[in-house]
């Protein structure tokens, strides 16, 4: 099935690389009662600014998603959203959800600074992208006003880090991504990934079309929403539109160092500024250049800084890179037990579009520093929440004991060992402090254009509100 | 070491009693008084115990069938003095729940007479699954100690240069040395001698009895697979999904920490085909855990410690409960991938499973048919006792294998790879 560039996010093709500036504007729908098109005004005006994933070459590129409260508001009837899977209804704060996350202690969504229980409630995502800051900043202003000029006032701003070579930990960053078929990078590609995997009404890496939310065609008179691709004779709300989840992982930049220095300082007190890098890369299971480990096992090797073409058949012990390492558990490979070929079946039902910013000042600048986590996915619970449960904050990953993921896992329960594999015996690293926050989050939908179109003609007409959950 | 026991207790709960449980059991699930209630922990070889309800529900002939509160341990043998723990230890707990069901003596009660009723209420799985049979609570703890000797000794000397056989003379002689861990130097005993020969019989005498009816069961294969494929074709997709207010009871019992319990109850498929399917395949179910997956996995799955299927109201109803490692996610993203046919062949006939083909093709294939069905049946379980909770079936075998290191010689390569179970 060949995909649709022209009705699908932009952010599905692409990370905007090229658009080094980036800022993300959270907004709460003004009270129903107040203005019913207001929704519709603001989809009317939006989506002739909307970037799709067809060939790109402006200098600013926007992109919205909703959450679930966001799509009742714009007018999306009961029974279609209730085809969505229960993780986007809920949200990413329910009570139990945020158990299984990690998000708890520092963590909880009691103490973030956006999208949590007590704060205003999240319901819509824009996302504003430019090659210079001051052509952002213009976007920006632009944006502000016509959000004001048709009634939307609560709104918070999320900054991105001018786009960079490192993350806020000292490492190159993002270099690991699925190639997914039907975009031009899969030609020559030797493993690739079904695009339902990030784009709903396409098969999926079982073959299968993921669960999406369908409407009767006779709710569609506008014909505007596209033909269930299964069949059914339904139009497809959810086609060529997928998850987001945005998540502001903050970073202790400062605890960071501070462990590294306490873990590798010689016996008589002095800094060992390798050994110390070292231990960092074990962690991360890349050097700081992003050269992996399996490659460049003794020494940073920057001509790997990109390398992505790698596998741990060659490392079962993990001797080079450790199986507790932050990639070697978020994208474990060939590396399951299963065994090989089993292993890299299994982690292509696993993986994960990421499109992450940093944010916060670079270098000793003392404000906040961090990732605003953001990755697409095709099914939130097989992707993105299986990584973050079941590998990443794992304690007993792969045979592991008590290591969490060193880097960014919830160190909590039982989780704080780092074991760092060697001959002839490992060296273990106990007690690691949280190096990583939740600050907020929320898991949004990011519609296709067609799926847009159907929702700015939603309240367009004076029809019945509904009452945002 | 002895064999393990699935204990399964199943009593009726009369109508008005249920709100009253079932409120009773939440209460005390999210306040976590359970623990002091029943005191599983004080029960001699208990490695996990669940306790939940079964709804009222109404069979495909209208009949009624009761509300139910189950009981489940996982226990080493024997039975009797078990059976006996549940009231002489667990009795306050035991006494309020079963209190809620229908003929249960009381607590003034005597406690022979106690016991007696619990022993009435058993009920008789078709299949039990232990993940490594004869690995008795006692040896699963030892072990977990004897990592964790291990681990800190590691942690505290200089190995640099050492040879991994250096390494691990040191440690054994270290081990050796110790009085408290003598018993590490030896391999843990097997079961009992009665239940290696009844179970070396078994082995034997179900394909023997076999042999004679295989010309017979080869004629009728064919027509019993063409008529259930025709019964398959009126078998229709799961539209169904989970309501919220469910998965969020399922969930709030979930995701604790290393291990979860997972119990679902579901009817069969009306006629007899669908029950004779059933019962061959529990049949062989029963068999291949016996003798074929005793040892460390489950046809390749090695996240699930305990499993039994149990047959309910005159093979009306089955239950499956498990107790496993990780979350359900991956728990099913582990049978779709690995055992399929497994789940197909064990639940093909379960109403409201996906449509098979042939009966192990299809079915648990359709990931999200398969999923959203699972947890639609999927039955929350307020009361969980794990023994062992942060350790997974992964932990426990490794630590098995570390003590079988200290024993024996071994090559130096083994050794390396040895120490890296630590």
């Amino acid at each position: 099935m060949r995909l649709d560039l022209n009705d699908i996010q932009g952010l599905f093709a692409r990370g905007y690389r090229a658009h080094r500036y980036a800022r993300f504007t959270l907004f709460t729908a003004p009270a129903p009662a107040a203005e019913p098109a207001t929704g519709s005004a603001l989809l009317q005006w939006l989506l002739p600014h909307v970037t799709t994933a067809a060939p790109f070459a402006a200098d600013v590129a926007v992109q919205v998603a909703f959450t679930a409260s966001g799509l009742r508001w714009l007018g999306l009837p009961d029974q279609v959203m209730g085809g969505f899977p229960a993780e986007f209804i809920e949200g990413m704060t329910n009570t139990n959800r945020s158990r299984f996350l990690g998000d708890v202690g520092d963590s909880d969504p009691r103490y973030w600074a956006w999208g949590g229980a007590d704060q205003p409630r999240v319901d819509g995502l824009l996302m504003v992208y430019a090659t210079d800051s001051g052509l952002l900043e213009r976007r920006q202003e632009e944006l502000r006003q016509q959000l004001a000029g048709i009634g939307i006032t609560e709104t918070t701003e999320l900054p991105a880090r001018e786009r960079g070579d490192t993350e806020p930990f000292g490492f190159h960053d993002g270099i690991s991504q699925p190639v997914i078929v039907g975009l031009p990078k899969a030609a020559g590609t030797e493993r690739t990934v079904p695009a339902g995997e990030f784009v709903l009404g396409y098969p999926n890496a079982r073959g299968q079309l993921t669960d999406r939310p369908l409407l009767p065609a006779a709710d569609d008179p506008m014909r505007l929403l596209l033909p269930d691709p299964a069949g059914s004779g339904a139009v497809d709300f959810g086609r060529n539109g997928t998850y987001l989840v945005f998540r502001q992982l903050e970073q202790d930049v400062e605890g960071f160092q501070r462990f590294l220095d306490a873990a590798t300082e010689r016996t008589d007190g002095s800094a060992d500024p390798a050994h110390r890098t070292a231990l960092a890369a074990k962690m991360v299971g890349r050097w700081p250049s992003g050269a992996p480990l399996v490659k460049a096992p003794a020494q940073d090797n920057p001509a790997l800084r990109d390398d992505n073409d790698f596998a741990y058949s060659g490392d079962p012990l993990g001797l080079a890179c450790p199986i507790g390492a932050h990639i070697r558990r978020a994208n474990p490979r060939d590396s399951l037990p299963t065994g090989s070929a089993a292993s890299l079946d299994t982690s292509d039902l696993h993986r994960l579009l990421r499109r992450g910013r940093s944010y916060g000042p670079d270098g000793d600048g003392g404000a906040a520093t961090g990732l605003y986590f953001i990755c697409l996915a095709g099914n939130l619970a097989r992707q993105f929440e299986f990584v973050q449960h079941t590998w990443l904050n794992n304690a007993t990953f792969n045979g592991l004991y008590h290591d969490a993921d060193p880097l960014t896992g919830s160190h909590l329960a039982g989780g704080s060992t780092f074991t760092v594999p060697a001959r002839p015996v490992r060296r273990r690293y106990r007690g690691l402090p949280q190096f990583v926050r939740t600050r907020g989050g929320a898991y949004f939908f990011l519609p296709g254009i067609s799926a847009l179109r159907y929702l700015a003609q939603l309240r367009k007409s004076g029809r019945p509100m509904q009452t945002p959950a | 070491m002895p064999h393990q026991l699935g204990v399964t207790i199943r009593a009726q709960v009369e109508a008005e009693q249920v709100v009253p449980l079932r409120d009773w059991l939440a209460k005390m699930a999210h306040s976590g008084t359970a623990d002091s209630l029943f005191a599983f922990g004080r029960m001699r070889g208990l490695h996990f115990a669940k306790l939940f309800v079964l709804d009222e529900v109404t069979d495909f002939d209208g009949r009624r069938i009761p509300a139910s509160l189950v009981l489940m341990t996982e226990v080493d043998a024997p039975l009797r003095p078990h059976m006996a723990e549940l009231i002489d230890v667990g009795g306050p707990g035991i006494d309020q729940a079963f209190g809620f069901c229908a003929g249960y003596p009381g607590a003034g009660a005597n406690r022979r007479v106690r016991i007696a009723w619990l022993r009435r209420h058993l009920v008789q799985a078709s299949a039990f699954y232990v993940n490594t049979v004869g690995r008795g609570l006692q040896q699963i703890r030892q072990e977990a100690h004897l990592h964790d000797v291990l681990e800190d000794y590691l942690d505290q000397g200089d190995w640099a240069g050492r040879a991994p056989d250096d390494v691990r003379r040191e440690l054994r002689a270290y081990v050796a040395g110790r009085a408290d861990l003598a018993w590490a130097m030896r391999p843990p005993a097997p079961p009992s001698l009665p239940f290696r020969m009844r179970e070396a019989t078994h082995k034997v005498a179900v394909p023997l009895a076999l042999l004679p009816l295989l010309p017979a069961l080869t004629a009728i294969l064919p027509v019993w697979a063409v008529l259930l494929r025709i019964a398959e074709q009126a078998d229709q997709p799961v539209t169904q999904r989970p309501t919220l207010e469910h998965l969020e009871e399922v969930a709030s019992y979930e995701d604790f920490g290393t291990q979860n319990p997972y119990a679902v109850a579901g009817f069969l498929r009306p006629g007899l085909l669908r029950l004779v399917t059933t019962r061959t395949m529990m049949f062989a179910t029963d068999y291949a855990v016996r003798h074929i997956y005793n040892d460390d996995d489950l046809a390749g799955i090695k996240t699930i410690h305990f499993a039994r299927w149990v047959p309910l109201d005159g093979w009306r109803r089955m239950t499956f409960a498990t107790s496993y490692d990780g979350a359900v996610e991956a728990y099913n993203d582990d049978f779709i991938d690995q055992v399929w046919w497994g789940l197909n062949a064990a639940f093909g006939s379960a109403d409201g499973y996906p449509p098979t083909r042939w009966l192990f093709w299809g079915g648990a294939k359709y990931e999200q048919q398969f999923k959203n069905t699972l947890r639609i049946h999927q039955v929350p379980v307020p009361v969980w006792y794990s023994a062992y909770p942060a350790l997974s079936a992964d932990n426990i075998e490794d630590n098995a294998r570390i003590r079988a290191g200290l024993r024996d010689d071994m090559a130096s390569a083994d050794a390396e790879r040895w120490l890296s179970l630590l």
